[in-house]
């Protein structure tokens, strides 16, 4: 990869201070293989970050390695998130910390209902929204507390998955690929809900291979190619500029 | 049908469940470890015979009821010190090497108990209030003539319709049942909702260890108390577990009664008898190769 497109050095706040949230040269495996290869950003506290490239740059293995799962395997790098050191952090712990992974494909626990899926958010402390909270927001999920949750279509399990990270006190939100699979009528719905966290000043990162629809709700963009971070800048500029789309998105 | 075929399937029903039960809670303990922490716990039926030579001592020094009382505790300790001191170690490892390691545990118990206690059998008495036999005909309505059946293989049936029933309660009504049952189905998931979830399978392990224990305790008496009995007992178990599907605790329960009755009704013919559950267990796994209610995924 050429120097030319290589990072720009990230930016911190104003003043100086330490950026809310900031992965420090993280490198990180899948067995041998080396998938992550050195990624810096920051986020901005209330900021929602588009964390984009090709298929294969390591977008979801970066969003696994900040939720500290136990593959990809982190081996060296920093990750901070409001002063709390996520890289020295077993998986419970990074989650105890704030971050709130929403996988690809959901994750819904099988074999119970929609409020166990909720409860079970709610076992370790800090907790987030209530249950009878997220019920007000998500009517549909209070018609189906009692259904399991696996029975649901795609659109509502994406809800609970949502739902489920809001039941815990997040900090910071990493969605993977929230659309995926989703009707478009669905997408729209999903969308709705999703600009509605912005609204809450969640701190977000969101992995989505529908790039418009992840810039159009996000601040700023960070787009990945070969592990690494080739740009970063303001989510308008890469809407705008057909060349970055062309070279690092395919859109 | 005649009042002496109905008696004699009433009590062939009877030793069938009898047979099954004190299976079901060594399998209910191997399934559970397997559906929790992956991990092929050949050591199990080791922990049965623990329990067993535990409840003689105590039960001598002290009384029965004392051992009904402290070797579940014990299996409890033994469990949770075992699996934090070397299990956990081989979580990420192959089945195969899990299995050597758990199967070398089971002859280190079993050389050790042969070491301290000798090759055999050594007394393990039934309570004064356990011996003789129940009069079944006075009870049970549709019996006639005289119908009985051993005492104390009445109670080990009770027992361990309470042990399994508090199990199921566990699993199916409590929170920790309810993390149990998802970190079975999705442990990472879990762990991204900021459960520790490997400290609450140690748990499962010493719990599957203390159900072995009581099965120790009450079944002691009738499997006989001598260092053999660990692996007597274990391959049976580990068929259940294997028929009722890996993982499944409804899938061990139903295989442990299933056995149970093959063992009971084939008991007049003993040369059946000997193959009779690895008979029950070719048709089942030919028939459904993951067991009766295995998961996909699971040990494949």
């Amino acid at each position: 990869m050429s120097a030319s497109t290589h990072a720009q050095p990230a930016q911190t706040d104003a003043g100086g201070q330490e950026a809310y949230f900031a992965c420090r040269d993280i490198h990180a495996y899948y067995g041998e293989s080396y998938i992550v290869q050195g990624v810096s950003f920051e986020v901005r506290e209330g900021e929602i970050v588009a964390l984009l490239g090709r298929n294969g740059a390591g977008k979801t293995s970066t969003l696994r390695t900040i939720a500290r799962a136990h593959d990809p395997q982190l081996r060296s790098g920093e990750i901070w998130l409001a002063g709390q050191p996520l890289h020295r952090m077993p998986t419970h712990r990074a989650a105890q910390s704030g971050v709130q992974l929403v996988p690809e494909d959901r994750r819904i626990i099988p074999g119970i209902t929609v409020e166990e899926n909720l409860v079970v958010a709610q076992i370790a402390e800090p907790r987030g929204w209530s249950i009878e909270q997220i019920y007000e927001h998500f009517p549909r999920l209070a018609e189906r507390r009692k259904q399991e949750a696996i029975t649901m279509s795609g659109g509502e399990q994406q809800m609970l998955a949502v739902a489920r990270a809001l039941a815990r006190d997040v900090k910071l939100l990493l969605l993977d690929e929230p659309y995926e699979g989703l009707a478009p009528q669905i997408v729209q719905e999903i969308e709705s809900i999703l600009r509605e966290v912005k609204s809450l000043g969640i701190t977000t990162i969101i992995v989505e291979q529908n790039a418009i629809a992840a810039l159009e709700l996000a601040d700023r963009a960070v787009i990945l190619d070969m592990g690494e971070v080739a740009y970063e800048g303001e989510a308008n500029h890469v809407l705008d500029n057909q060349e970055l789309r062309d070279q690092y998105l395919a859109i | 049908m005649s009042g002496d075929l109905i008696n004699a399937l009433f009590l062939q029903i009877l030793t069938g469940l009898q047979l099954g039960m004190i299976y079901a809670m060594i399998a209910l303990g191997l399934t559970l470890i397997f559906g929790t922490l992956g991990v092929v716990n050949f050591a199990h039926g080791a922990l049965y015979l623990i329990g067993a030579y535990c409840a003689v001592i105590i039960a001598g020094k002290l009384g029965f009821l004392y051992a009904v009382i402290l070797v579940p505790l014990i299996l409890f300790v033994i469990g949770i010190i075992l699996e934090r001191g070397l299990i956990q170690y081989f979580y990420d490892r192959p089945h195969t090497d899990q299995i050597l390691v758990t199967f070398g545990l089971a002859i280190v118990a079993e050389e050790a108990l042969k070491w301290i206690f000798g090759a055999n059998n050594i007394p393990y008495p039934v309570p004064s209030w356990g011996q003789g036999i129940v009069m079944l005909h006075e009870y049970v309505p549709f019996l006639s003539g005289f119908v009985v059946f051993p005492k104390w293989r009445l109670i080990l049936i009770l027992v361990s319709l309470v042990v399994i029933g508090a199990l199921f309660f566990l699993l199916q009504f409590t929170r920790f049942g309810l993390v149990i049952r998802s970190g079975m189905r999705d442990a990472e998931m879990v762990r991204f909702l900021g459960i520790n979830i490997t400290r609450r399978f140690a748990a499962v392990f010493g719990l599957g260890a203390l159900i072995a224990g009581i099965a120790g305790v009450f079944g002691g008496p009738i499997t006989q108390v001598s260092p053999a009995v660990g692996m007597k007992m274990l391959v049976p178990s580990f068929l259940v577990v294997v028929i009722g599907g890996m993982g499944s605790v409804a899938g061990a329960l139903i295989a442990a009664v299933v056995l149970g009755m093959a063992l009971s009704f084939t008991a007049e013919y003993s040369s059946i008898q000997q193959i009779i559950i690895y008979l029950v267990a070719v048709v089942v796994l030919l028939t459904r190769p993951r067991g009766l209610m295995g998961k996909k995924g699971v040990f494949e």
